[in-house]
């Protein structure tokens, strides 16, 4: 019976999942206003999706954004991400409706739901994305606003009209089978 | 029983294992970084900072000293005279910059080369501090009958820093200046010194910094030992640099080697320092 019971506890882990992964997703994110467009790539992404029950784990960080121009970069971290002390920004959440979804090769909108915190601060947000399955990846593709007020991320006057308000946020994912 | 056991047993595991589904992936290891802005511009006070002008960036700074405060209200704390120096810096990379400038004390040229040696990295296996080389040829133009290589002075600079924590940064500078031409016999060609500079930063944007060299070895009497202190004050893309010091010179030669200021009188000098940067 014993042996059972460590057969148990050595293979629930190994077979027990079905995780699919990456350590280089794409974010991007572009603020627009009349006196400049401002953009940075991240391409340091870890996200974990779990293929049996739909959760969705992300955690970006902050260093990993890279700006055109390497003050903009410093400022970034130094002044208004602080990312010394709040060195990633997460969501954990997860795709609704996940029992009724079978991935494809076509691609399908797909609902997200859960907690994203960025700077420190966590917001309950709901946004949509695109989801599909192909040679053995789950490929995922988001956009949607982040409202840089809502994360606390203060922005002196002098800078006010150089930044916006609101940014535009990309997320491109090409996850393998752990 | 037995059987109660193993399913208790699979459920614990199977809570137990979905806290978060990040942890599937992680080993536990974190790659080190960078640690970035151990001092906001390419000075401290007077002296050179470890930073370098960012890749591909020109790098323009205005140095400006005015005259001694000594006379008080007459010439408004020595605003009346000022001793200025432009330069141009170019960042190649991370780890390469060139620059040139002119100095109106006696009327000196000079082109110069600061190079990161070693990066100061947090996170995983990091590493406790960052390195650069400064060195500089100096050509003093104003008495044009002198010939080339009595204009010459050079400057080799060890710069380590180390960013203790996001607000309080303290950098070490062995120094060696080497002048080809002295006024008196008295005078040593060569000088060994060591600076020692640093910062504290008292909002995200203002800092105070403060910077001295302490000389190694004789110096002749008339000697002081120089010392800056001054506030950074961080804009959109300027940074402004506020000072009180003993030294009128920005160049390194002036700024290490020849003080001359001193609490008596209120024989001290007032200036300021603007950087500008440019991405090509």
């Amino acid at each position: 019976m014993i042996w059972k019971i460590i057969f148990l506890v050595l293979t629930v882990p190994l077979f027990g999942e079905d995780i699919y992964f990456t350590r280089s997703g794409t974010i991007s994110f572009f603020s627009s206003t009349p006196i400049e467009d401002i953009k940075a790539i991240n391409e340091q992404t870890t996200c974990v999706l779990d293929l049996e029950t739909g959760d969705l784990s992300f955690r970006i960080p902050i260093r990993g954004f890279i700006f055109k121009n390497g003050l903009m970069q410093e400022h970034f971290n130094e002044n208004y991400l602080e990312s010394d002390t709040y060195p990633n920004a997460s969501f954990t959440g997860s795709i609704e409706g996940w029992k009724d979804i079978t991935l494809t090769e076509k691609l399908q909108p797909v609902s997200l739901k859960g907690t994203m915190t960025i700077h420190g601060v966590s917001k309950d947000i709901a946004e949509s994305g695109n989801i599909l399955m192909k040679e053995n990846r789950v490929i995922g593709a988001a956009t949607f606003k982040i409202t840089v007020a809502d994360y606390k991320i203060k922005i002196p006057k002098i800078v006010r009209d150089n930044i916006a308000k609101v940014v535009d946020v990309t997320v491109d994912l090409s996850l393998k089978k752990k | 029983m037995n059987r109660f056991l193993l399913i208790f047993t699979g459920l614990i595991i199977s809570l137990t294992a979905q806290d978060d589904i990040l942890e599937h992936i992680d080993e536990g290891t974190v790659s080190p970084v960078p640690v970035q802005a151990t001092f906001k511009a390419t000075r401290i006070v007077n002296s050179q900072s470890i930073e370098l002008p960012r890749p591909k960036t020109l790098e323009f700074m205005i140095l400006h000293r005015f005259g001694s405060m000594g006379n008080g209200f007459y010439d408004l704390f020595g605003m009346d005279e000022a001793a200025i120096r432009f330069d141009l810096k170019y960042g190649i990379n991370d780890r390469i910059s060139l620059g040139a400038g002119r100095s109106s004390l006696n009327k000196t040229y000079d082109i110069f080369t600061k190079l990161k040696i070693l990066k100061q990295t947090s996170g995983g296996s990091s590493f406790p501090f960052s390195l650069a080389l400064f060195s500089k040829i100096e050509i003093s133009t104003i008495d044009q009958n002198l010939p080339m290589n009595d204009q010459l002075t050079f400057d080799i600079q060890v710069l380590a820093a180390r960013k203790f924590n996001p607000s309080i940064s303290v950098q070490v500078m062995p120094t060696f200046i080497h002048r080809n031409l002295v006024q008196t016999a008295e005078e040593f060609h060569d000088l060994l010194s060591f600076g020692i500079g640093g910062r504290v930063k008292v909002t995200r944007r203002v800092s105070i910094n403060a910077d001295t060299f302490f000389p190694l070895g004789e110096r002749d009497e008339s000697f002081k030992q120089s010392w800056g202190l001054g506030c950074d004050i961080e804009t959109g893309g300027h940074v402004f640099q506020l000072m009180i010091t003993n030294v009128q010179g920005s160049f390194e030669s002036e700024y290490i080697e020849n003080a001359t200021g001193t609490f008596d009188e209120l024989n001290l000098f007032l200036g300021f320092n603007i950087t500008r940067v440019f991405s090509l």
